[in-house]
């Protein structure tokens, strides 16, 4: 037990190092203050911002926009790409729209949305949703084309019909890109997201990152920046923990 | 060709195989065949040979375009359950346990819940699986999966079993080990097996006829008709057995040096 | 005999020749495989000029070539290209060079290992934009700050690949260069990153589009020169062709720099297996 713990502070010894660093830099006057704050102080303006209803109403912003956003493109994308893979009319008539717009720069989009649905929370959304999209289609698309024959002949001689199979063997096939896809199309989204607030916004992290720094609140704004950063590490290392417990049949 | 009391018939059957890119192939090539009720038939010949070809054809993988195959009069249309399908690479639902793939099937049929269990347990201890019911295909051995494919197929009790090289993937001991346990199987509830393999004495071993079948395109060379008794341990090195084995190589080895000079890769 | 004689036709013979029909085949097919692509095109067209909707909800594609050309002759669209490009390319070649060495130091070296392996791990899934308002604190609104940012977002998916790539290199094949008298620094240059090659252009090749979509998102943030800066002016001010003409210019833009990398790694990667499978895309 306390080998494995003294093995886990090893590790992240490093991160232990630049954050001592940090504190020693602004405290010993290595760098001004005013561009680094202190790291105890920047603590102390997180703990401010945790305890006060302002950041809670930002946050909850941001997580309404990023959910619903990258979940309206991991349902449509996932069904776009097992469709492409499973009937060929579909597949003729999307690849090459897909293949155009799939290696857009997304934050391309960021200007369109805004001008479609303005500032408010359905851009973001629908900025995420179309920036999202198209890795779970392509990790769909992947991943149900990859299906073996034998699988889908199997089902079918055991009983199973047409769609039945396309349940049963094709989305269960699709499943470890399909996951992966997923994964990719999470962390563009809290880029896509945190970036559109940081540019045209009135609610959401993003928009209080920039706002604070505006106006010249350091340690709130690296409060937040942190805060944010969090939130991503955690959301990916969850994501992969679901993930691995969903894929767990394979070995 | 009309064959009285014969179960499964093939007529006339041709398949050109359309790869993607490059050029047609005609894989199966005029092929009449007449099955009987609860024959064990191998069908033998070297590999690239169009017999998997024919075997997915009866299963009704691939369609139908020249000539007929009917299974009790009635053309085959599609995949269904009465023909039941073992694969080589075993084609288990890896995201399934034991348990689940052996279920699959009799969900498919609409059984009740509890009698698919009680089913689905008498078939994984038939196969000798008991104890490795919550384990995913990965944890398994190649012969364990094979049993479980195996249960899978024979659970849903089909009329005929199509096998295609069931122990071509597993390892010399295994394989013997499963050849025995088919047959005992078979001698307990017979159906009617078509059995693919390219190995003369497995084919020798199992099957009471053997359709040996020419490179590609694949015709129809030879059947011949086996009889020996299965039980007796020193059927491999009896002399019967050992001529048989060495008249049908005979047949097979013109059409394997034939076949190794068409690969194209 | 027949391969001889179509070297030594004449040129224009070809036209007549069996060749020729089978480019019209090849062209035709493209053209069809395309068709929904250039179905939406007149799509939109149609709908822009049908008054569905408004022109500054959707101008039309026409209009939208029609700036594009106005921006190309005014010099105001390769200036921004320029720009765009010169950052995010500068960016993704610092990611690349600087990342790769990381990722072999760290395959190498355990202590390199042990110092940057929690960095990058934990560095990898956090959203590295929110950092943009600190770095411009530090560095200013200029090229400096952007190129920055950028690298600062595409470095690691270069770094991973190089780490796995570099640690997936058989020990035979080390051990046999060693055996012919290999020097630790020329196993480098010979044997790992050759080796480690598909692996690591696979992460450049998830970098480049990253690079580019964080470059235009700091302009888009900070202005200056670029696309993405007309762009967000132009919707700043109503003017929505500006907006559609960038859309247009950016999806070029990314198509044609895709495209490169996947020519580029099998022009690279002939010797790999993978050459010989057919292509996906």
């Amino acid at each position: 037990m306390t080998a494995a713990l003294s093995g886990v502070a090893f590790r992240y010894l490093p991160i232990v190092i630049l954050a001592v660093l940090w504190q020693m830099a602004s405290e010993f006057g290595w760098v001004s203050t005013a561009v680094l704050p202190p790291l105890s102080s920047v603590f102390e303006a997180g703990w401010g911002l945790i305890t006060s209803d302002d950041f809670w109403v930002n946050a909850g912003a941001s997580l309404y926009r990023g959910g619903v956003g990258l979940l309206l493109a991991i349902v449509i994308g996932a069904a776009l790409g097992i469709g492409m893979a499973w009937w060929r009319p579909v597949r003729a008539l999307l690849s090459p729209i897909v293949e155009i717009f799939y290696p857009l720069p997304k934050s391309a989009l960021i200007p369109v949305t805004a001008l479609w649905l303005g500032f408010g929370d359905a851009s973001k959304i629908l900025l995420i949703f179309l920036g999202c999209m198209l890795p779970v289609t392509i990790g769909a698309f992947n991943g149900a084309r990859g299906s073996e024959r034998t699988l889908v002949w199997s089902a079918r001689s055991l009983g199973a019909g047409r769609l039945r199979t396309l349940w049963d063997v094709v989305v269960p096939s699709a499943m470890p890109e399909l996951l992966n896809g997923v994964r990719t199309a999470l962390a563009l989204s809290w880029v896509l997201l945190v970036a559109s607030e940081l540019i045209v916004a009135r609610a959401g992290l993003g928009y209080l990152i920039g706002f604070m720094g505006d106006g010249g609140n350091y340690d709130g704004m690296f409060a937040v920046v942190l805060f944010v950063a969090l939130l991503g590490f955690i959301a990916d290392r969850l994501y992969q923990m679901a993930m691995q417990r969903a894929l767990r049949w394979r070995e | 060709m009309a064959v009285n009391g014969a179960q499964i018939v093939i007529d006339r059957l041709s398949h050109m195989y359309r790869p993607p890119h490059g050029k047609p192939v005609l894989a199966v090539d005029d092929v009449s065949l007449a099955v009987g009720e609860r024959e064990f038939l191998a069908l033998l010949g070297p590999s690239g040979c169009g017999k998997s070809t024919l075997l997915y054809l009866l299963g009704g993988f691939l369609p139908t375009e020249t000539g007929s195959i009917t299974v009790d009069g009635k053309p085959i249309t599609g995949p269904g359950p009465d023909r039941g399908i073992v694969f080589q690479h075993f084609a288990l639902f890896p995201w399934k346990t034991v348990r689940a793939n052996v279920m699959y099937g009799l969900k498919r049929a609409g059984l009740p819940r509890d009698e698919q269990e009680k089913r689905a347990q008498a078939f994984i201890d038939l196969v000798g699986l008991h104890g490795f019911e919550e384990s995913y295909p990965s944890q398994l051995s190649g012969g364990m999966k094979q049993r479980t494919a195996i249960a899978r197929t024979l659970a849903i009790d089909p009329e005929i079993l199509l096998m295609d090289e069931p122990f071509g993937a597993l390892d010399a001991q295994t394989r013997s080990l499963m050849q025995t346990e088919l047959l005992s199987i078979w001698e307990r509830s017979p159906k009617t097996v078509i059995f693919v393999t390219h190995d003369v004495q497995e084919a020798v071993y199992l099957a009471r006829r053997i359709a040996v079948m020419s490179a590609r395109p694949g015709r129809i060379k030879a059947i011949i008709e086996t009889n020996f008794d299965r039980r007796d341990p020193h059927l491999f090195k009896s002399k019967p057995f050992v001529d048989k084995v060495d008249e049908i190589w005979d047949l097979v080895r013109a059409e394997a040096i034939k076949a190794q000079g068409t690969r194209s890769t | 005999m027949a391969r001889i004689d179509d070297t030594l036709a004449p040129t224009g013979a070809w036209l007549q020749g069996p060749r020729f029909a089978s480019v019209l085949r090849a062209c035709g097919r493209q053209l069809i495989a395309w068709s929904p692509v250039i179905v939406l095109l007149i799509a939109w067209e149609a709908v822009a000029r049908s008054g569905l909707v408004t022109p500054f909800m959707l101008p039309t594609f026409t209009g939208v070539l029609e700036r594009i050309a106005t921006d190309t002759a005014s010099g105001d669209l390769p200036v921004a290209l320029g720009m765009t490009m010169w950052r995010a390319l500068a960016g993704f070649f610092i990611s690349a060079v600087a990342g790769i060495a990381l990722g072999v130091a760290m395959a190498r070296s355990r202590a390199f290992n042990w110092f940057f392996d929690p960095i990058i791990s934990i560095g990898f899934p956090v959203p590295k934009i929110a950092f943009l308002p600190i770095i411009v604190l530090w560095l200013g609104f200029f090229d400096l700050s952007k190129i920055t940012i950028i690298v600062f977002n595409s470095i690691f998916p270069v770094v991973t690949a190089t780490v796995v790539g570099v640690r997936g290199v058989e020990k035979e094949l080390i051990w046999s260069a060693r055996n012919f008298g290999t020097s630790e620094r020329a196993l480098t240059w010979d044997v790992l990153l050759p080796a480690a090659l598909p692996q690591i252009f696979t992460g450049l090749q998830v970098t480049l589009p990253i690079a580019l979509i964080v470059g235009i998102l700091t302009e888009m943030a900070m202005g200056g020169y670029g696309i993405g800066a007309s762009m967000q002016t132009a919707s700043r001010f109503a003017d929505s062709l500006g907006v559609f003409a960038g859309i247009v210019e950016i999806a070029v833009v990314g198509y044609v720099l895709v495209k490169l990398m996947s020519l580029l790694r099998a022009r690279l990667l002939v010797w790999h297996p993978e050459a010989l499978e057919p292509t996906t895309a």
